[in-house]
């Protein structure tokens, strides 16, 4: 059975990238069940339409609070498709964030870092987060090669981990918690000092876009280049591929596994770092909530290419800052971007075959 | 520990592994069969909201329970054709399936409920069995369980049976082990795995009532918390057996009972840490404390004629 035939003229176009076209089908029907959905809660479409708009691209504020939130999906993103090329599926973006944010948050309090020179005071907290989340993936890489544990139970099950480490570190005054005054104090951490927050590009907080965006860049240069042009990304697709052979041919199965994981984990670190230094500024329990899956659902819709994954989270920065503006002024729940998201990624998992069949008739 | 004390503390973590040993059963025999179903936490929570919303709107928490069951099989059939006739990644479309359900139940419960949140449903009632519940002391606090439990355990029962003792038990067996036999012996392996996804999204339902009809009697956004994850770690645990599958929801029981038993024994263990016990243990579990694994051979691999 062939899937197309006869390309119309339209397809035609899109006929060379299936997995585009699909990825493309798949977030205009998950779209469309959306403008269904508010419909049928009794919202206006234009209004709700309107207000995801005005909090997506609607100020230069906006604009710049979703690519934000962006670089956090497209660094997750990055690390799924690093490991997924070694055939690792990594599902514990949200611990990897948390514990990250943890190590930014201690470095950046209590690690005597604000007067140092040369940015060290913001770049040492990132460092710690990125060898934290690094360690949190090795981790998981380690169990799979030691005792065969299937890496997507044990980065899930670290995930749930790590963000009950991220609940006890803010509710604890012996760890991260604020010194309590009152009874009212809440389970947040200290400010962090102004020195180890991120310069922002336009030293204006009315369009807040910091470092996190270049840096974010020259990561994806490294991980598109890593993953296409070195004998690295070659040895991570040797052991996704055939883990046997990959041994036969004198590449280290162990060595690659936690390579992979480890990376994975870092950039989950490192997002985490960015969320902390870049915007929040104080350790609040749950700040994480979400941007671990929603990181791996734009890699999982990139289909291992880097600018697959740039633009999925650009997608996803974008949906969640207009949905939590239609929540505010529309009145429809935020949990519609997550019906919309959950869609996506059933959507695409369905048709792999059909693109499958496409790409290799 | 007083033995009053002990007796509260194994009446609650019975109480608490219940919906993990209703949900982890379900998913031994889906795994046994060939399929992985990562799916099985939105399956539950899917069933926690439609049972609390019967239940609430009929009043009759037998209704909502059949309003539970009935809400996860299309899910469950979502999950079976994705897995076995669209061979997409079972991983993948389970966790797609779990971010739409927590969606979509967060979003009917707004839309259901609004300000009337934390309404009064009325839940499913507790037994005392004769005998057991005599026993002094224990006797209510242990035997005195809401009766879905009781209903959980001869299911559980009937199912060990069919596996060990029938050709149905061998036919699930194989789906797993030997799909390539099995279709040459004529039987359907496509078959076979779908009655097995549906058999883990009914136990799966069950499960979620329980959670949120049987055991608290409301319903909380995103309530199942992970404890689909957990469910398949017991699985993992038990080394796909039965008996080992129950006892490692036991454990997972008893951890997440320490929560309330410590600190009632005056005893101050930080909060977070007992809450994070169970995945703790699950995570020791999975990483060889166990040994190493035996898996169903083609666990997670959609079957090509």
């Amino acid at each position: 059975m062939t899937v197309i035939e006869q390309p119309g003229p339209l397809l035609k176009r899109f006929a060379a990238r299936p997995a585009l076209l699909g990825s493309l089908l798949a977030v205009a029907f998950a779209a469309l069940v959306g403008l269904v959905l508010i419909a049928s809660i009794g919202v206006s479409v234009p209004d709700a339409i309107s207000a995801f708009v005005d909090g997506t691209v609607g100020s230069p504020y906006s604009i710049a609070a979703s690519i934000n939130r962006s670089l956090a999906f497209a660094l997750v993103g990055f690390g799924f498709i690093l490991a997924n090329r070694a055939n690792l599926t990594n599902v514990g973006g949200e611990g990897q964030i948390a514990v990250g944010g943890i190590a930014a948050t201690a470095v950046a309090l209590y690690g005597h870092v604000s007067g140092l020179p040369f940015g060290l005071s913001f770049l040492l907290p990132m460092l710690a987060a990125v060898v934290v989340g690094a360690a949190w993936g090795a981790l998981a890489a380690v169990m799979k090669v030691k005792a065969g544990t299937n890496e997507v139970i044990s980065t899930l099950l670290l995930s749930f981990i790590g963000v009950w480490l991220l609940y006890w570190c803010v509710q604890s005054p012996a760890l991260l918690r604020k010194p309590m005054t009152t009874s009212a104090t809440l389970p947040e951490s200290l400010e962090i000092p102004d020195a180890t927050k991120l310069p922002l590009l336009s030293g204006d907080y009315s369009f807040p876009l910091h470092i996190g965006l270049p840096l974010t860049v020259v990561i994806a240069v490294v991980v598109a280049v890593l993953l296409s042009k070195t004998v690295f990304g070659l040895r991570l697709r040797a052991v996704g591929l055939n883990p046997v052979a990959a041994n036969r041919a004198g590449i280290s199965y162990a060595r690659t596994v936690v390579f992979a994981l480890a990376s994975a984990g870092a950039l989950g670190g490192l997002a985490g770092a960015l969320m902390l230094l870049g915007e929040q500024y104080t350790l609040k329990d749950g700040f994480s909530s979400g941007y671990g899956f929603d990181g791996l659902v734009a890699g999982l819709l990139a289909r291992g290419s880097v600018t697959g994954v740039i633009a999925a989270a650009l997608l996803f920065g974008f949906m969640r800052s207009g949905g939590i503006n239609m929540e505010m002024v529309a009145a429809v729940p935020t949990a519609l971007v997550v019906v919309i998201q959950g869609l996506i990624v059933i959507t695409l998992a369905g048709a792999t075959l059909f693109i499958e069949k496409w790409e290799r008739p | 520990m007083s033995w009053e004390l002990f007796a509260v503390f194994l009446g609650s973590s019975i109480r608490l592994a219940t919906p993990l040993l209703l949900a982890g059963i379900g998913e031994m025999v889906s795994e046994r069969a060939g399929v992985l179903n990562m799916s099985i936490e939105g399956m539950m929570l899917t069933s926690a909201f439609a049972a609390a919303v019967g239940s609430w709107a009929t009043g009759d928490p037998l209704l909502g329970l059949l309003l539970g069951i009935l809400a996860v099989q299309p899910i469950a059939l979502l999950q079976a054709v994705l897995s076995n006739t669209l061979r997409a990644n079972q991983i993948v479309s389970g966790i797609g399936i779990n971010i739409l359900v927590l969606g979509a139940t967060t979003l009917a419960y707004r839309e259901i409920f609004g300000a009337r949140s934390r309404a009064e449903i009325p839940g499913l009632v507790k037994i005392r069995p004769p005998l057991l519940g005599d026993i002094p002391v224990f006797g209510t606090a242990v035997f005195e369980q809401v009766w879905l439990f009781y209903a959980g355990i001869i299911i559980i029962a009937i199912t060990a049976l069919v596996l060990r003792y029938t050709s149905v038990g061998l036919a699930v067996h194989a789906a797993g082990a030997e799909p390539k036999a099995v279709d040459k012996s004529g039987l359907s392996v496509t078959r076979i795995r779908y009655a097995a996804v549906l058999f883990a999204g009914f136990m799966a339902s069950l499960a979620g009532a329980f959670l949120s009809i049987g055991d608290i009697h409301t319903f909380t956004e995103g309530m199942t918390r992970g404890a689909g994850y957990l469910a398949i770690a017991s699985v993992i645990f038990g080394k796909w057996r039965i008996g080992g599958t129950v006892l490692a929801c036991l454990l997972f029981g008893a951890a997440t009972a320490l929560q309330f038993q410590l600190p009632a024994m005056g005893i101050s263990v930080p909060n977070a840490l007992l809450i994070m016990l169970p995945y703790l243990l699950a995570l020791m579990a999975v990483g060889g404390l166990v040994g190493r694994q035996m898996a169903p051979a083609t666990l997670g691999e959609a079957y090509r004629r």
